[in-house]
């Protein structure tokens, strides 16, 4: 245990080094009866496994050795409470507080690879493979991301996250006029079947893992990557596409939502049939508490109303006819990571335990791989600051070591240092990925699986953050569910609140942030060299939106766009006619029209948008 | 009229979504003792002048973070003189580099926000604002 060897350097007069009392030549007595609470006996080491008598010397220690030091000095806070959750911190935890929560080792721990799988959903941590790296991008025309990308494959990355422009997720084509001056800004821009074509233009040998984040017109977008894999000639089968399909997520927080959220619902659970059916190494849903947990939920939050989110897509799917361990493997997830290093590592380990839990006491499921928690990390999610932004780079690696340490997620992303000022640079992204090398390769923590495991606090953390979780998730179920929690408000109005508090803890000085309210550069210039795309990437993107038109044949568009119709009006599922209107090159706006037609807009009242 | 309510328009246009700050920005104002009007995402300039005219709001401040600032708050300051109603406020908040915040201001944007900025100070900006108008009009 990495903190617990350097405790021993520091205060060798408190903990000795059991292996230094073995060594020495000295005749080892046996302890007088009272000498027992003395830390300072060799023999009383041995005896921290009988309670009493450690709970005997740790209320000695507070009277001998702790009072007398504060007498001399008060602590330098009172009280102490970790970042997010605002829970006490207590100065120091021992086997005591193990024992009050009633650890059991087997139940609660138990072994990597094995129920409830809080030390790792596989036996070998990161001992047989690193974790994926990947990297948020995405940005301009196709071509000029296909370009990026193949450079990061380079690079050695071994996978990426698409993101798409505003008008993209938003469902409308690059000419539409709520487009203008987002197009290909965000992310890469995707009109029509002829973009993906170019976008997947990629070292394909190098690639063994695409996520494509397109939540509200997931059917289409799922259908232009299918159609455009065709074109090219790639075998699907031969890497891993992991969808985002998240589309509750955009109605609790991120906003890029477009029919009301009960066929946006349908619509993600038609994806998820579609790819279960026909592409079963694919993922056809993710989870993205981060997105959550970057509204500023808390990390209790984050899980709770991410894990009911997911029994929403479950439930929806098991309606479908599956069975649960036919689907539950698909879920996956992608986490946020914020500052709080303990908050983080926990949260990571309670959050493997607690889908092994759901899946297994709430739905009945038998097969590992359905308890097995799919999850992605993504440091920086919150927690990067515009000033300094240099000091991003240091946030980055911690946080990158605290996904290391909570151990079992299979990949990481490393969001850039510069991201909180503008879109980032490629200066940035190559940081980004030494980031995540150094803490692979330079620091060990890869090495050993799960290895804060025992920490007592570490331990107490995981079990309180477990707890509170099942608490939120009975709240969210006494409300009818995530959809019914989504169409009340109560996401919403919990993340704006909690949005104010976060934001009065930094402005009050509650938190401390370096650059923002402590360490203040008063004069600071923010020069920090910023990607810029010009106008011609918007001018490019129409100008190919208009020649595609001009060249289809518009009866095939007109004849797809009305079994989309029949589709949609039924309930058919939506991905076969969909795929259908693509390959005739109807376009992403289109295709979306037809659906805005039959299910209508979403227009969330001031109550359901949280402001 | 002078012991009223600031009122203040807070407006998110085209596509940007990212709504923590317009969400922080709205309560600290209502602390402030203003009153708030949101119009929800997705606005046009021409929604955006037309929802100000109709809440007869005093200010508007406009939350931008995507980068598509340039493409649209020039067109709400337009629209405003068009309907001779740009005797408001406008302050802007969000990601904006330091060119285009300039250019804003020279277009008519009274001040603009950064991702730094303290709420107190918005709602003292906008405060001191009023106070001038107010004893302009006395």
């Amino acid at each position: 245990m990495i903190g617990s060897s350097d405790l021993c350097t520091r205060v060798p007069e408190l903990v000795p080094a059991p292996e230094e009392p073995a060594m020495s030549t000295a005749p080892n007595e046996p302890p007088a009866p009272d000498e027992v609470d003395a830390p300072q006996s060799p023999a009383s080491l041995s005896a921290v496994s009988d309670s009493d008598s450690a709970r005997q010397a740790e209320k000695n220690w507070r009277r001998d050795v702790l009072d007398p030091a504060l007498a001399e000095q008060p602590e330098r806070q009172d009280p102490f409470v970790s970042q997010q959750m605002q829970w006490p911190v207590k100065d120091l935890y021992t086997p005591g507080d193990l024992e009050e929560i009633g650890f059991d080792y087997l139940k609660d721990v138990g072994f990597p690879g094995q129920y409830p799988y809080t030390r790792g959903t596989t036996p070998t941590g990161y001992r047989q493979d690193l974790w994926t790296m990947l990297q948020v991008t995405g940005f301009g025309t196709a071509n000029d991301s296909a370009e990026r990308w193949a450079k990061m494959l380079e690079q050695g990355l071994n996978g990426f996250i698409i993101e798409y422009d505003l008008p993209t997720t938003n469902g409308y084509d690059s000419d539409h006029p709520l487009a203008e001056g987002e197009v290909a800004r965000a992310g890469t821009a995707i009109d029509t079947l002829a973009d993906m074509e170019q976008a997947l233009d990629l070292p394909w040998d190098k690639l063994s893992h695409l996520n494509s984040v397109c939540n509200a017109p997931q059917p289409v977008n799922l259908a232009m990557i299918l159609a455009a894999l065709e074109k090219r000639e790639i075998d699907p089968s031969s890497f891993t596409l992991q969808m985002s399909n998240a589309i509750l997520i955009e109605y609790t927080c991120v906003g890029r939502y477009i029919y009301p959220p009960k066929h946006g619902l349908r619509i993600a659970t038609d994806c998820i049939e579609y790819v279960i059916r026909h592409h079963p190494n694919w993922i056809p849903i993710t989870v993205v508490s981060a997105q959550i947990y970057a509204a500023r939920a808390n990390p209790v939050q984050e899980l709770a109303f991410g894990f009911s989110i997911a029994m929403e897509y479950l439930d929806a799917t098991l309606a479908r006819g599956f069975d649960i361990d036919e689907v539950a493997p698909y879920w996956s997830f992608v986490t946020g990571l914020e500052m709080d290093f303990f908050e983080a590592v926990s949260k990571l380990r309670a959050y493997r335990k607690i889908w092994a839990r759901l899946m297994k006491e709430r739905y009945g499921a038998k097969k590992p791989e359905s308890m097995q928690l799919r999850l992605i990390s993504s440091p920086g999610t919150t927690g990067l600051t515009l000033q300094q932004p240099l000091n991003n780079i240091a946030r980055l690696g911690i946080q990158t070591l605290a996904c290391a340490l909570g151990g079992g997620a299979y990949a990481i992303t490393t969001p850039l240092h510069d991201e909180a000022h503008a879109l980032p640079s490629e200066e940035a992204v190559r940081v980004g990925i030494a980031v995540q090398n150094i803490v692979a390769h330079e620091t060990g923590v890869a090495d050993t699986v799960d290895p804060l495991a025992g920490s007592y606090m570490v331990e107490s953390m995981t079990r309180r953050m477990e707890d509170e979780v099942f608490a939120e998730i009975e709240r969210v179920d006494a409300l009818g569910g995530a959809l019914a929690a989504i169409e009340a408000g109560y996401f919403q109005k919990e993340l704006a609140r909690s949005q104010r508090d976060r934001h009065r803890e930094i402005e009050d000085g509650i938190r401390k942030q370096v650059g923002v309210n402590h360490l203040v550069q008063e004069d600071e210039k923010r020069s920090i060299e910023m990607f810029k795309l010009g106008q011609e990437a918007e001018k490019k993107q129409v100008a190919q939106l208009v020649r595609v038109r001009t060249d289809r044949d518009e009866t095939l568009v007109a004849k797809t766009l009305e079994r989309v119709r029949e589709a949609a009006t039924s309930d058919e599922n939506l991905v076969p006619p969909i795929l259908e209107a693509v390959k005739a090159y109807a376009t992403q706006g289109e295709i979306c029209d037809v659906m805005r037609d039959v299910f209508g807009v979403y227009h969330p009242d001031s109550l359901t948008s949280g402001v | 009229m002078s012991d009223r309510k600031i009122r203040v328009l807070l407006a998110k246009l085209g596509l940007d979504s990212h709504t923590v700050g317009v969400t922080v920005i709205a309560q600290s104002l209502r602390d402030a003792g203003m009153e708030v009007v949101y119009t929800g995402l997705r606005q046009t300039p021409d929604m955006v002048v037309q929802a100000a005219i109709q809440e007869d709001v005093d200010v508007i401040g406009i939350s931008s973070l995507s980068g598509a600032q340039m493409q649209h708050i020039p067109k709400v300051l337009d629209r405003l003189r068009e309907q001779e109603v740009d005797d408001k406020l406008v302050v802007v908040g969000g990601v904006i580099p330091d060119e285009d915040a300039e250019s804003l201001k020279a277009a008519g944007v009274h001040a603009v926000f950064t991702m730094g900025a303290r709420t107190g100070d918005i709602a003292t900006y906008i405060r001191e604002w009023w106070d001038t108008q107010r004893a302009q009009e006395a």
